[in-house]
């Protein structure tokens, strides 16, 4: 299916049925893909991308975690702080980028401020859930083993809210990927992203047609490797499946 | 006669990885008579009903037929009342709206409402109509897909062991409910159940499945006459003597 | 008998207090800003000077067009992708066949970051309102097509058993029993489509200005004002709050008529 999908659009491109001027053919994607990769640009631009992403991802996740964790534990911290986290997730992320650009100008700092606010949202709000989703008789559990605090944390609500704690550290990856990718549309130049600007700015729809397919495999080799790794060190950990832009 | 079957069999599962439940099973139901049908867990009641619900298509060779025509796809004239009363009921409509679905498109607005308040009536709902199900507790429910299966004036009522999750009280009163039903309304029923007591106290006939793939083990018939009532019929003779003649070929099938 | 479980006055003022006592360090730091920030400052300006720096040098008159032309695209948008989401996840849904021909389609379509298409959409159809349609859907229809699929495929069997015992019509079967049980499913997908539409939106605004708030954002950093890009961004912020608490709501009504609420 998936073949002739792409053997119908090679045609309908050639016999120029379809009107938009600049749709390019399956086939020119793919002569675009071959000297994207022999020149060497395409690999620069994907590690960059993935180390901003992958550096991101890390310092969101630390923080995320952290903030959910007492978030979730301290009923006080919660009531004194929770409306303000939501109005601020509540703020499209891309209506930072200009701020972001005032403040840090057209640079790899701006990229990373960018990914790191938008990753902290699904670990902290996943880890919150996560520790309150807890079942009361897991509490007493710990309650009648006589654990203290700490042991109550580690032992029981930790491994308890791993799962979904889980769950949002593979959406922050995904979408991290794509704030970093936006960073560099909007600012940034380096990176998929700007190779995708600098192929529009040149007219060759059929490398930005590679760049956005590069983009997605990215997201899914990414994802891939998350739910691999998590499935090694937690047996069992897999997760169901989510969402981001 | 109500159902024919003949060296009916069926299978379940998916292509390929098939099994055959039923076998050889030929049964009789005559029009207005009450036959339960029992069995141990698993042995293929379910499937039974399915095939005489038109749900399931018996494999090649089998014939079904309801009131002489051969059953494929749910007959007109035959109800079927699910054991899972939350599934079978629509929690976003209301209970009237629930009875008032299979009449849609076959009779008008006022018609429907009419027939919607009486069977509401004879199944003690009335006051109830504008709940939801989910707000009703699960004898209410059961009440509920009662009336629904009631609604269009069935010829043939099928149940799969519609009282199993009610408790006992409850459930005494759900079978004089709906033995008062049908004989007011001369219905046929085909009943699954666990409860020996409950077959015996409901039925002309109890007919009890065996085997595997399983085939009708035996066919028992209980002489109470009606009406009945639950003291006195659970008393009789009878009473007695068909129970222990049920439970006589259930535990000797095993 | 009612078990809707509405919570009692007492909770409800209890989280009342909740929802103020959580805004104390966004005000607190709204503080702070207005004490350490100067109006001038090309960074940080005061958030006293954000609210006036939007009617400065005559800009008033743009903001109320651009929050209705924001708000349209994205609303349209989303319309289009739940109606297309919608069919195609109950399409895809009811026949194992459809989905084995056009699943491998959709998950190499629903791979592509809408974000990187963006620019790609800017070329291919210009720039229009047309365009930014397209774009909105494109990135709003996946979870809501999903999200159906999976809601039709969860669909008791019973359910459907009954449907057939019932002897209703297929228009029946789909307007009585299928949508209807498919609702709660449909609006998880619109909730989670919701930011994502309206993210794709300001972005497409901002990167063609194209009219709406993101292309006003967009304009204001590039003329350096500062003061007038953070009152944008609490703009962008009060849509999102005010459109995501809509989608919720209407969940949340949808799932209580369901029954999902008993324990
Ligand atoms: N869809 C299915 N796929 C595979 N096997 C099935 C399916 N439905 C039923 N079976 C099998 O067919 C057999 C008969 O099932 P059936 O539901 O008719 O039993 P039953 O007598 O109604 O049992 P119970 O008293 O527990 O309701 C069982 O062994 C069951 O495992
Ligand atoms: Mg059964």
């Amino acid at each position: 299916m998936l073949v002739a999908a792409a053997v119908l659009w090679e045609l309908l491109v050639r016999a120029e049925v379809a009107e938009l001027q600049f749709l390019p053919a399956p086939s020119e994607i793919l002569l675009a893909a071959r000297s994207a990769v022999t020149e060497g640009e395409l690999l620069g631009r994907v590690i960059h991308t993935v180390g901003v992403t992958l550096l991101g991802w890390s310092v969101a996740s630390a923080v995320g975690f952290g903030l959910g964790l007492i978030l979730g534990l301290s009923n006080t911290a919660y009531r004194f702080s929770m409306t303000s986290f939501e109005v601020t997730r509540a703020i499209p992320p891309i209506t930072f980028v200009p701020a972001a650009l005032l403040i840090f100008g057209f640079s790899l700092r701006m990229e990373l401020v960018l990914v790191i606010f938008g990753g902290v949202w699904p670990v902290l709000v996943n880890t919150i859930g996560g520790v309150h989703a807890i079942p009361s008789e897991l509490r007493d559990v710990g309650a009648m083993l006589r654990l203290g605090r700490l042991a109550t944390v580690r032992k029981i609500v930790l491994p308890a809210a791993l799962p979904s704690v889980v769950v949002g550290l593979r959406l922050a990856l995904s979408l991290c990927l794509v704030l970093a990718i936006v960073a560099e549309i909007v600012g940034n130049p380096a990176g998929i992203g700007d190779g995708l600007i600098r192929a529009r700015q040149a007219l060759q729809p059929a490398l930005m047609f590679v760049y956005v397919i590069v983009a997605g495999l990215l997201g899914v080799v990414l994802n891939a490797i998350f739910r691999t790794v998590v499935r090694a060190l937690v047996p069992g950990g897999d997760t169901p499946d989510g969402r981001s832009w | 006669m109500s159902f024919e079957c003949r060296s009916v069999r069926a299978d379940v599962g998916a292509v390929g990885a098939n099994r055959t439940v039923l076998d050889d099973v030929s049964l009789d139901v005559a029009s207005g008579e009450f036959v339960s049908i029992m069995g141990r867990s698993g042995v293929g009641k379910t499937t039974l009903l399915r095939v005489l619900a038109g749900l399931q298509e018996p494999s090649a060779g089998s014939t079904v037929r309801f009131e002489g025509r051969p059953v494929d796809g749910p007959p007109d004239g035959v109800s079927l009342v699910f054991q899972d009363y939350t599934s079978a009921l629509l929690p976003w409509r209301t209970v009237a709206a629930n009875v008032e679905l299979p009449l849609e498109g076959h009779l008008s607005k006022p018609e429907r409402s009419e027939r919607v308040a009486a069977t509401l009536e004879m199944v003690g709902l009335a006051d109830r109509a504008n709940d939801r199900p989910p707000q009703l507790s699960g004898g209410m429910q059961q009440r509920v897909q009662l009336a629904r299966a009631l609604a269009s004036r069935p010829a043939a009522l099928l149940m799969d062991e519609p009282f199993g999750a009610l408790d006992a009280l409850t459930k005494s009163d759900l079978e004089d409910e709906l033995l008062a039903l049908v004989a007011e309304t001369s219905t046929t029923v085909v009943f699954v159940t666990h409860d020996i007591d409950e077959a015996v106290y409901l039925s002309d006939r109890v007919v009890v499945l065996g085997g595997e793939p399983a085939g009708i083990a035996a066919d028992v018939v209980v002489d109470c006459p009606r009406p009945r009532t639950q003291i006195r019929t659970r008393e009789s003779a009878e009473f007695l003597a068909a129970r222990s003649r049920v439970h006589e070929v259930i535990f000797g099938t095993r | 008998m009612h078990r809707s479980g509405r919570p009692t006055g007492d909770s409800t003022r209890g989280r009342r207090f909740e929802v103020l006592t959580g805004l104390v360090p966004l005000v607190v730091l709204v503080i702070v800003w207005e004490i350490i920030g100067s109006p001038d400052s090309p960074f940080y300006p005061a958030p006293s000077s954000w609210w006036p720096a939007l009617f400065t040098r005559g800009q008033g008159e743009d903001i109320i067009p651009a929050i209705i032309d924001t708000t349209r695209t994205f609303s349209l948008g989303l319309v289009i992708a739940t109606i297309v989401g919608v069919t195609i996840g109950i399409a895809v849904g009811v026949s194992a066949r459809t989905d084995r021909a056009f699943g491998p389609m959709f998950e190499f379509a629903r791979a592509l970051p809408p974000a990187a298409m963006v620019p790609v959409a800017t070329l291919l159809l210009g720039f229009d309102e047309p365009m930014k349609i397209v774009v909105v859907v494109l990135a709003a229809v996946w979870p809501i097509m999903l999200n159906t699929r999976t809601g039709i495929r969860s669909i008791d069997p019973v359910r459907l058993d009954m449907a057939r015992s019932l002897r209703l019509s297929r228009r029946r079967t789909i307007g009585s029993v299928l949508l209807p049980a498919v609702m709660p499913a449909v609006l998880l997908g619109v909730r989670v489509a919701t930011p994502v539409a309206l993210v794709i939106t300001l972005l497409v605004e901002y990167l063609t200005g194209v009219n709406g708030v993101g292309a006003l954002v967009g304009d204001a950093q590039r003329t350096f004002q500062p003061a007038r890009v953070y009152a944008l961004i609490v703009i962008a912020g009060l849509i999102s709050l005010v459109v995501n608490s809509l989608v919720r709501s209407a969940e949340e009504r949808v799932r209580r008529r369901h029954g999902v609420e008993r324990e």
